[in-house]
């Protein structure tokens, strides 16, 4: 059979709902909205709120099954790890309080008889004022004027009169539309801004031959697609770029204070665009994976990012970063160094291009798939020589396949 | 009046008929000589003629098909579905000739479709459904499902009597299991008219079919003040008695031994949501078998088919709420 | 298989009776295959015109068969006729505006605009509509045959299909059903070379008339487009199911000359097939015979074609002038409130002329001076 499920009485507790430690270095979290109301039923791990982090944003699931009896942190507060969020009525017994909640036969009785319902008790579960309840209130009552309102109604006060403050005429912008920034959208624009305030930024850029690379793509995407791996340009330019900071650890480093942190190893940041965004989500030791496991690992942080299923520890402790607009088929560009790294790499675009190529001493014009690897540098780190060197080398292993 | 089961009360009623009216004859498998899978038609070949009581090769369509046939020709045929589950078979013919004729063009189709119902018996898929659902989502067709003898003559009577395509519903469980005091003669219930059959003021369940007995049992033995309304007819359902019985008790429960998902009782329910809200002293719920075919062993039928005990926790809950 | 293998195969076209058609039933004949040829015509031209609602079907080059097995049906036979059958409709009775009317879903269309084109059948001429499952009505015939046997009546149902439907699960059932029960039925079955655009190769492995025998029921094969040899063949059907002799298949060789529907520009048939047929055009074909073997003159040949071509023109204003239906008609008549028997059809054939039988109506095309007109012994 299957009908409702049955309430089991028992005695109600409150439990709390607390911020998490998320990551190491999360120390604080905003809320941004609460998914479950005072009064909702959740289950066990069903995300009650959502709370953004200095990181990532993150759902906050709800310890234990119950019902969400107080929301102590509102939206736009900011607390600190550990702090209450909300409160949770747990244990079958608690039944929702619903001495005030009324069926329409009860509301239409009662209007129909002039009856205050808060002078009714209620013998339903949770206290619900029934029918039989109010046919014994009105059994009890017989005899007793019961209505107690005043039939006086006054008129109702006009409605203030909206006043716009704002300074600015909007007239001569014709329509607009505002809307708060996202909190996503607020740590980009500060973290950005002080990054161009405080790194000395210089791009240099190379051209790249992808032939090669497009050959060995077309030659190892079937197999890798049967293993459910999408093997794209990005991960040919990231193995390149952990082979080639071997020999350039200066660009495998940040800058904290007046020192220079070397990495041993290459955590390789990859932006990912999101819809109302971008996040950079991190491969930790990126140095010891291989051309497909570098495809993998991409392909699952681009898919958690874009459904918001990264944990803080993901996007943490980058070492160099490489940002790829060119999907969007953008082909030059001049990042902003993802800071305290000293460099972030952008792939552009891979275009066919007339090139002109050297062949047994001759000159010749040939169509290749070309791109510009463009990379923002540190020169507070190092210097010009340093990037086209490292971007040369880049190149080299590009065009000539030293790795893969 | 003499006491018959359910089973008794079906074969006496078809014999009433066949006898007033010698267009009435019957057809189906295994039903002249053999007498029927359940022996509903035990004794008929000899006294009305293998002609009236007509073996039929095993093929449903080629059953209700020439039963449409027939009654366009003024016959009164009576089709027997071994087991309800086979009307798929002889879907086709049912739902697109002989309920469509009269909306067509006008041409009455006076046949009915015998289909032995639900499970509880380990019959496991194929010969435990309750198949109602169907047919009400073919305009045409009547639909009926008897809860006590007496009414399965009544309706019996009545459903060959009326001048469209009637399903049958008689249910396994009570042939043998359900007695009561049936008219002797000529007897016939009309067709959409629920029956109350408890009075009670707190809650209302309204139920058809084998859920109706448990209906009854759960209120005696929770002896409370519960309405039982038996709906005897599907289609055309009898909208007054379930709101008048809603807006008596402000509470219901719906009952029945098909599954859950747009069976009667999510119409039922949206009658009374839909005609008798203001009036609603709780949700109205539904005891249903799962959405899940009849599986075979016993412990599992069980889990899937109401029974008592989940008829007297619903009726519990809704009377608590 | 073409239409000399099979009758290689089957042989057994029954031979015509000459006394049993007069000069005036030869007349009604080609009068009648020409209403179905006009009246479709015109039906095509108001669907291309846009007055005919949803899709078009027509039975171009089958109209020997409807025509020629309605024919030898007596006014207390029934029938269920399929959608490439217009003229059985005509023979029974049904005038070619209410035709027009169900086709562009008028309320003065059989139907009263409750269902289109052809899925019609006049309850006061004893036919019922069929459905669009095939071969469905074919079991209906078959309860139909049911009810005049059980009572003892000398009735015949007669019921078409496609040689589609002999693919499907219910055609077996009809089949099998009525070859145990030996039931008064006439199943007429039109092989016009496709279902749809499947041709017969794809449908079956073995002719249907060639099945019949395993049915315990007769075949027999003849050329669907010669009306007489159509009329010849049911004409023998229904004599043995009248005298209580059991169902026979007659299957009628011929070829849909249209597309399935107007939709279907019939790319998969071979345009010489098309030109092979059209040399066989059933009305053609008898036009000429008339002339040549039955010694009409060539005017009252062309007398036919002018006045059917006039009544299916005034036919179609009335229809045009038939108003849509009130939309709340569409919610009424789902439940009968009682049952009433079909009427009877008309059954122009002049060996229905025994009192009682013979409708009212005066042959529409007067015979022409000359031999006496033939009456069939009872």
């Amino acid at each position: 059979m299957s009908s409702s499920p049955t309430d089991v009485t028992e005695v109600a507790r409150t439990m709390e709902i607390a911020m998490p430690q998320m990551g190491i270095s999360v120390a604080e979290g905003t809320i941004v909205e609460w998914r479950k109301q005072p009064g909702d039923h959740v289950e066990a791990d069903e995300p009650v709120c959502d709370v953004s982090t200095d990181k990532v944003d993150v759902e906050i699931p709800a310890p234990v099954a119950g019902r969400l009896a107080r929301i102590v942190a509102q939206p736009g507060e900011t607390v600190e790890v550990g702090a209450v969020l909300a409160e949770l009525e747990v244990g079958g017994g608690s039944e929702p309080d619903h001495s005030r909640v009324y069926s329409p036969i009860v509301r239409r009785m009662a209007a129909d008889n002039h009856i205050d319902l808060e002078q009714v008790e209620g013998h339903g579960v949770g206290g619900r004022v029934r029918k039989a309840d109010l046919v014994a209130f009105l059994e009890e009552h017989r005899e007793r004027p019961l209505h107690t309102e005043s039939p006086y109604k006054p008129e109702p006060e006009e409605p203030p009169t909206l006043v716009s403050h704002r300074e600015t005429s909007v007239d001569v912008l014709g329509p607009t539309r505002r809307e708060t920034m996202s909190p996503m959208r607020k740590q980009i624009a500060a973290h950005m801004v002080e990054s161009r305030h405080t790194a000395a930024h210089c791009t240099t850029v190379v051209e790249v031959d992808f032939g090669r690379i497009a050959a060995r793509r077309a030659e190892l995407r079937p197999r890798m697609a049967d293993r459910g791996v999408n093997l794209t340009y990005l991960a040919f330019v990231a193995r390149e770029v952990v082979a080639a900071l071997e020999g350039h650890p200066i660009l495998n480093a940040s800058i904290d204070g007046e020192e220079i942190v070397h990495h041993s190893d290459v955590n390789l940041g990859i932006a990912v665009a999101l819809e109302d965004g971008l996040i950079v989500p991190v491969i930790r030791q990126a140095q010891r994976l291989s051309l497909e496991g570098m495809a993998a690992a991409i392909g699952d942080l681009a898919a958690r990012a874009r459904e918001k299923r990264l944990q803080p520890d993901d996007v943490q402790g980058g070492t160099f970063t490489i940002t790829n607009p060119g999907q969007f088929g953008a082909v030059l560009a001049t990042p902003i160094i993802n800071s305290p790294q000293v460099a972030i790499l952008d792939l552009e675009a891979v275009v066919k291009r007339p090139v002109v190529i050297e062949s047994g001493g001759e000159d010749s014009i040939a169509i290749r798939p070309m791109s510009y690897l463009c990379m923002s540098w540190d020169h507070r780190a190092l210097d010009g020589a340093e990037a086209a060197r490292f971007l040369g080398e880049l190149r080299e292993g590009l065009e000539r396949g030293r790795t893969e | 009046m003499a006491e018959l089961t359910y089973l008794e009360a079906i074969s006496d009623g078809l014999r009433t008929e066949m006898r007033r009216d010698e267009s009435v004859f019957c057809l189906g498998e295994d039903i002249g000589a053999f007498g029927g899978a359940f022996k509903v038609t035990a004794g008929f070949a000899e006294e009305f003629g293998p002609e009236r009581v007509l073996d039929t090769p095993l093929a449903e369509n080629a059953i209700v098909g020439a039963a449409t046939g027939a009654a366009i020709e003024g016959m009164r045929p009576v089709c027997e579905m071994q087991f309800a589950d086979f009307i798929a078979c002889g879907f086709d013919q049912l739902v697109n000739v002989a309920a469509k004729l009269h909306y067509r063009q006008g041409q009455s189709v006076p046949l009915v479709v015998r289909l032995p119902s639900g499970g509880g018996f380990s019959g496991g898929p194929f010969h435990s459904q309750n198949p109602e659902a169907w047919f009400l989502q073919a305009p045409g067709l009547k639909v009926v499902a008897p809860a006590t003898a007496a009414d399965a003559k009544g309706l019996l009577a009545s459903a060959i009597r009326d001048p469209n395509p009637v399903c049958f519903l008689e249910h396994k469980g009570l042939y043998r299991h359900v007695r009561d005091e049936v008219p002797e003669g000529e007897y016939t219930v009309p067709l959409g008219k629920a029956r109350v059959a408890r009075e009670g003021g707190e809650l209302t369940v309204i139920a058809y079919g084998s859920a109706v007995p448990l209906a009854l049992a759960a209120a005696e033995a929770l002896e409370e003040d519960i309405e039982v309304l038996d709906l005897r007819s599907l289609c055309p359902l009898d909208t007054e008695a379930i709101l008048a019985s809603a807006r008596k008790t402000g509470k219901v429960l719906i009952a029945h031994e098909a599954t859950r998902a747009c069976g009667v009782g999510a119409e039922v329910a949206a009658l009374i949501g839909a005609e008798a809200f203001e009036d609603l002293d709780g949700p109205i719920r539904r005891l249903t078998a799962a959405d899940v075919p009849i599986p075979f062993s016993p412990p599992l039928e069980q889990e899937v088919l109401p029974q008592l005990d989940d008829m007297k926790e619903a009726c519990r809950e809704l009377l608590a709420y | 298989m073409t239409l000399s293998d099979a009758s290689a195969v089957m042989g057994a076209a029954v031979p015509l009776d000459p006394a049993l058609l007069t000069r005036a039933d030869r007349a009604e004949l080609l009068r009648f295959m020409t209403m179905m040829r006009v009246a479709e015509e015109r039906a095509l031209s108001l669907y291309k015109q846009g007055k005919v609602p949803g899709s078009f079907y027509d039975g171009r080059g089958q109209e020997a068969i409807s025509v020629g097995a309605a024919f030898a049906l007596s006014p207390r036979d029934r029938l269920c006729i399929l959608h490439r059958d217009l003229g059985a409709h005509f023979v029974r009775g049904v005038t070619p505006d209410r035709y027009l009317a169900n086709y562009m879903g008028r309320a003065d269309g059989v139907t009263g605009g409750k269902d289109g084109n052809l899925h019609f059948g006049d309850r006061a001429r004893g036919c019922v509509g069929m459905v669009s499952m095939l071969p469905d009505m074919a079991l209906v015939a078959n309860g139909m045959a049911l009810a005049m046997k059980m009572r003892g009546e000398p009735r015949v149902a007669l019921t078409f299909f496609g040689e589609g439907s002999t693919a499907n699960g219910q055609w077996h059932e009809a089949m099998n059903f009525a070859g145990i029960q030996r039931l008064p039925v006439v199943f007429v079955l039109e092989n016009n070379r496709f279902a749809y655009s499947t041709p017969n190769e794809l449908e079956f492995a073995a002719d249907p008339v060639e099945r019949a025998e395993g049915y315990g029921l007769p075949g027999v094969e003849v050329d669907g487009n010669d009306v007489e040899a159509v009329f010849a063949a049911v004409h023998a059907a229904v004599e043995r199911a009248r005298a209580g002799g059991g169902p026979t298949l007659v299957e009628c060789q011929t070829m849909r000359m249209h597309g399935h529907g107007a939709h279907d520009d019939m790319g998969y048939v071979p345009p010489e097939l098309l030109a092979e047929w059209e040399a066989r055009d059933p009305i053609q074909s008898y036009a000429a015979r008339l002339l040549e073997e039955f010694g009409f003159a060539a005017e009252e040949v062309e007398r036919i074609d002018a006045e059917v071509r006039a009544y299916v023109g005034e036919c179609a204003e009335r229809a045009l002038a038939s108003p849509l239906p009130e939309p709340s008609a569409a919610l009424e008549g789902v439940f009968a409130d009682r049952w009433e028997p079909l009427g009877d059809g008309a059954a122009p054939w002049s060996g229905w002329a025994e009192p009682g039988d013979r409708p009212a109506a005066a042959p529409s095309v007067p015979p022409p001076p000359g031999p006496t007109i033939e009456r069939r012994a009872a």
